[in-house]
């Protein structure tokens, strides 16, 4: 039997850990998955594609709060019932029911509403030549598009974007220590999600939200009151701060390809949504996605046992050379295969549509409007790990007007 | 009338199974096998399924016999 190359080690919860390293591109060289204290890092594009969609893996997601000491309360609560870590008929019966209010015809009316949020946001500050990026456009724009889907006053925009971050301190592994505050966030969003279902059933608008409401399946029933409401906190949640992070990561990996972003200011309606797509591929600010074995299996030469975390490593394995020519390049003219940012399976990215419209809008717009765009050295960045992005980008530019 | 797949875009994400698993299926390797006929009264679990496709891969021809 022919010996199979050694497994490398990544110290994946190191601050210094970086995914854009020489160390893990000789992993991924090395064998297609490296050893990690949390299970193991699927590196290569084959498999991540193979491993994302097989049955025999779970979203694996729901023991977290316990894992962190968190067993009971409002979180854990909501946590047990989103459609994150649901498995199997709860799962698809809600899933089902939900699939069609985030379709592409179903967004495709809110465009108009991007692009002039886009055009408002770069407004107050294209005179000065600089700004913040992540607080003067990204979180707003994030923010209040959820805003819009969801029928909440946009001037309240900045009360849920500090709910949305708050709750999102749950998924972070300072958990215990944030509780208190994380369970209240999440009574308050109840108390809005409550309201919203209430003021729709009363009298529906046509807007996503009302699409929910009124859901009805003759097979799988209809959503009932506690699952609506689930779910709009899981959009609140899940929808801003990767928006507001994929925003940021975007322009800063255009502004190391100024020659990229001169052909997407030349023709943004050809190249908008190529510009999306390469900058989820290169910089996705979910670093892996989870998974854990429902049974012992095996996949290649390794047996996996039941219970074992992997972690598919998204921008690793969408800059695999075995599957991309030139891969570390945003190239708006190449034929890429898809990545896997948003996941993959039954637990795909329910509102990738939304993300991948909204984000077009807003890199078209930039684009057009902004030159010289480069980000400043004070940038912070969040760890490179998990779900990354900036927690300020101050950038530069010259207003093309 | 009549389904088609692009059978080059189809990534076997499974969502078009949970819309309409009457018609649509994956195998126990986890690949797509559908049915191409469908009759009218299962056309709206279909055009969920459309909807729903992440690759935007499935095709309906409404004049198909």
């Amino acid at each position: 039997m022919a010996t199979q190359p050694a497994t490398l080690h990544l110290d994946i919860s190191n601050a210094h850990f970086r995914m854009d390293s020489e160390q893990v591109r000789k992993a991924r060289d090395a064998h297609w998955y490296a050893r990690t204290d949390w299970g193991i890092a699927v590196l290569r594009y084959e498999d991540s594609s193979a491993l994302l969609k097989s049955p025999l893996l779970t979203q694996g997601s729901a023991k977290w709060p316990a894992q962190h000491g968190v067993v009971e309360g409002h979180f854990d609560e909501w946590w047990q019932k989103t459609l994150l870590v649901l498995e199997g008929d709860e799962h698809n019966r809600i899933r089902r029911l939900v699939n069609p209010a985030f379709s592409p015809r179903r967004i495709a009316p809110l465009h108009a509403k991007f692009q002039a949020l886009a055009d408002g946001l770069v407004d107050e500050w294209i005179d000065d030549g600089r700004t913040e990026f992540a607080s003067q456009f990204a979180a707003p724009y994030a923010t209040r598009i959820l805003c819009v889907m969801l029928g909440i006053d946009e001037n309240d925009w900045k009360k849920i974007h500090e709910l949305a971050s708050t709750i999102g301190l749950g998924l972070g592994i300072t958990i215990q220590e944030n509780i208190a505050r994380i369970d209240q966030a999440v009574v308050e969003l109840t108390e809005y999600a409550e309201s919203l279902v209430r003021s729709r059933r009363e009298s529906p608008n046509g807007d996503i939200l009302s699409t929910l409401v009124e859901t009805r399946d003759e097979d799988a029933g209809k959503l009932s009151d506690e699952e609506l409401i689930n779910l709009i906190i899981l959009l609140i949640f899940a929808g801003i701060d990767t928006t507001r992070n994929q925003l940021a990561l975007s322009v800063e990996a255009f502004s190391k390809q100024p020659d990229q972003w001169e052909k997407l200011a030349s023709e943004p309606e050809r190249y908008s949504a190529a510009a999306v797509e390469e900058a989820l591929r290169v910089d996705p600010i979910g670093r892996w996605i989870s998974r854990e074995a429902a049974e012992t299996f095996q996949y290649k030469e390794r047996t996996i046992e039941k219970g074992t975390t992997l972690h598919l490593f998204t921008m690793t394995s969408a800059t695999d050379p075995a599957a991309f020519d030139n891969p570390d390049r945003i190239d708006l003219d190449a034929e890429r295969s898809p990545h896997f940012a948003f996941g993959g399976g039954l637990h795909h990215c329910l509102g990738h549509f939304v993300a991948r419209a909204d984000i077009a809008v807003a890199l078209s717009t930039l684009a057009t409007r902004l030159t010289d765009l480069r980000v400043e050295e004070d940038a912070e960045w969040l760890p490179d790990s998990g779900n990354t992005g900036a927690v300020s980008l101050p950038i530069t530019f010259t207003s093309r007007s | 009338m009549k389904i088609t797949v692009d059978e080059v875009k189809c990534q076997n994400h499974g969502l078009c199974a949970i819309s309409a698993p009457d018609h649509f299926e994956l195998d126990a390797d986890g690949k797509l096998t559908y049915q191409e006929t469908f009759d009218e009264e299962n056309l709206d679990a279909i055009e969920d399924a459309i909807d729903s496709c992440p690759l935007q891969a499935i095709v309906m021809d409404r004049d198909a016999a």
